[in-house]
């Protein structure tokens, strides 16, 4: 476990008026955050196969458990009531009434068979892990990545955003031609579903985009494989006009890894940053130079557009060596307005907090 | 290691700075000598076929990876034996002993090929092996290191993550060496394995 002394939060740039402080670290693999009724953060992970609930003790500590582990990439996690759902590729489990139970978790009721999602096999490795978040209408919104980079895929399967009963029931395709999502958000006033989305590899260091993108409508044709931000694939096209797709809400920058997304709801930050989309950039790999390893802001107008896209934290990434500091993964707003940061790379949850 | 273990490092990691205990090397090497020494060598360099060298790992990564044989979810049936009750704690200082050792090649090494060497280092731009690696393969954090690792240990590695036999801790090594020729990893292999 990456001791508190080399957590990189001396590291960090944010606008003038907020500050960082490490909330919990010592947990490896930190990356998809949910909070209880009761405030505790739960946290999911990948390849480690650990679900961990943090709580904060009275004196302003946070303790860390092991809720769960040994799950395939327990990436998804979202509250519905008292219950915890944990989406692992397919499978699903709810954890009913978890926060009185941190310390002798019961069995979890299955549900892997109710939501019938495509197996680790089906994806043949590729974007099978799941982020998930409950919708204003009680639904479960998560995604199905693509099982390839690219290629010609069943498009009623994969590269999909869906939305389920929590019971499992009644699927129904939000979206389409979306490769892989890992973040998606409810608009707090329109309740439009939002969703980062992460561009195809090995098309070169500048190409494609990952996009964010709005769904007006739920069912509608986002593009992939054909076009990805907003132009032709150049293997995988099949001569399709790329105007016929749903464009894109904004560009997020090339391979920079575009996950975690939340609506700042809180109102501990300046008004300016009220309902704007805080969006976590893991940081890219396939391209030559470094980029993303940060969290920005794309601020949107009163039409829902998107006008821009903001640096809000930096300094996890070291253009002149080339290296980095740590992987920013999810965003949660807490209830205070406060916002936490997991960084997947050293196991750490950074709070953010604004003062005038 | 039962969960009443793993809670307890945790919340133990999760402590205040000062609480945390640093990792001991010494400790590690202990432990590394009765457990480790007769596959993996007894200065971290392995000179049996198949099996790699840990001297000069990162430790970031052999932690994760003791994890995750540990916990089953890296299925390496000879490694689970060792790993199956190992405390955190003796994973970090396992970890710490071997990234404190030099590294080096085995000791017969084959000299080498230049064709398969400049073969190699052609597939390793275009693959982006040094932006996660470093360009001169050493690793850092969770990401290993590769220059002068077993070059028939590479060739297994690579294979799997492109058969899909081995996932690592994210899947961009999958798809980093998605579409490899044997010929291609075989080449890769070689330049890694030359690299010192």
């Amino acid at each position: 476990m990456t001791p508190l002394s080399e957590v990189p939060v001396g590291a960090l740039r944010l606008p003038a008026g907020f500050s960082a402080t490490v909330f919990a670290h010592g947990i490896p693999g930190a990356r998809m955050m949910t909070e209880g009724p009761n405030g505790t953060i739960f946290v999911g992970t990948r390849a480690i196969g650990r679900v961990y609930a943090v709580t904060r003790n009275a004196d302003g500590t946070t303790r860390t458990r092991i809720i769960a582990q040994r799950l395939p990439q327990p990436n998804g996690l979202v509250m519905v009531g008292n219950s915890l759902f944990v989406f692992a590729i397919n499978r699903v489990l709810r954890y009913d009434n978890i926060e009185a139970n941190l310390d002798n978790v019961p069995a979890p009721v299955e549900l892997t068979e109710a939501f019938g999602l495509p197996t680790e096999a089906e994806h043949g490795g590729n974007h099978g892990w799941k982020f998930a978040t409950l919708g204003p209408d009680g639904r479960i919104y998560t995604n199905v990545g693509a099982n390839c980079n690219i290629c010609e895929i069943d498009r009623d399967r994969f590269a999909l955003l869906v939305s389920f009963k929590p019971d499992g029931s009644d699927r129904r395709i939000e979206a389409r031609g979306i490769r892989n999502s890992v973040g998606m958000a409810l608009h707090p006033v329109t309740h439009e579903l939002w969703a980062t989305n992460n561009g195809r590899d090995w098309a070169g260091n500048d190409w494609p985009n990952d996009t964010l993108h709005r769904v007006r409508r739920s069912g509608e044709d986002h593009g992939f494989p054909f076009c990805s931000s907003r132009s032709a694939d150049p293997q995988y096209n099949a001569g399709r006009n790329c105007s016929e797709f749903v464009q894109p809400a904004a560009l997020l920058g090339p391979h920079v890894a575009s996950l975690g997304m939340r609506f700042y709801t809180g109102t501990m930050f300046p008004e300016q940053y009220r309902n704007q989309i805080f969006i976590a950039r893991r940081g890219s790999w396939n391209r030559e130079r470094l980029t993303g390893y940060d969290v920005v802001v794309a601020r949107t107008d009163a039409q829902g557009n998107v006008t821009g896209i903001e640096d809000f934290m930096t300094g996890l990434r070291d253009d002149a060596n080339q290296r980095f500091l740590d992987r920013p993964v999810d965003i949660h707003v807490m209830r205070d307005g406060s916002l936490l940061v997991s960084g997947e790379q050293m196991g750490a949850i950074y709070r953010i907090t604004y003062r005038q | 290691m039962s969960l009443r273990l793993i809670l307890a490092a945790a919340v133990l990691a999760a402590a205040p700075a000062g609480a945390v205990v640093a990792q001991d090397a010494a400790r590690g090497a202990s432990l590394a000598a009765h457990n480790c020494a007769n596959c993996h060598g007894a200065d971290g360099r392995s000179q049996t076929e198949g099996i790699p060298s840990l001297a000069g790992q990162q430790p970031g990564y052999m932690t994760v990876q003791l994890i995750l044989f540990r916990e089953g979810i890296r299925d390496v049936p000879a490694m689970l034996a060792f790993a199956a009750d190992l405390p955190d704690t003796d994973i970090e200082d396992l970890s710490a002993y071997f990234a404190s050792l030099p590294p080096g090649p085995p000791d017969e090494r084959r000299p080498r090929d230049t064709a398969l060497y400049a073969a190699g280092e052609a597939l390793a731009g275009p693959h982006l092996c040094g932006v996660c690696h470093l360009p001169d393969f050493v690793g850092r954090a969770q990401i290993p290191r590769l220059a002068g690792q077993r070059e028939e240990f590479l060739v297994h590695a690579m294979t799997g993550y492109r058969d899909g036999s081995r996932v690592g801790v994210d899947t961009q090594m999958n798809d980093a060496v998605r579409g490899l020729s044997d010929g291609d990893i075989a080449a890769l292999a070689h330049y890694l394995s030359q690299r010192d």
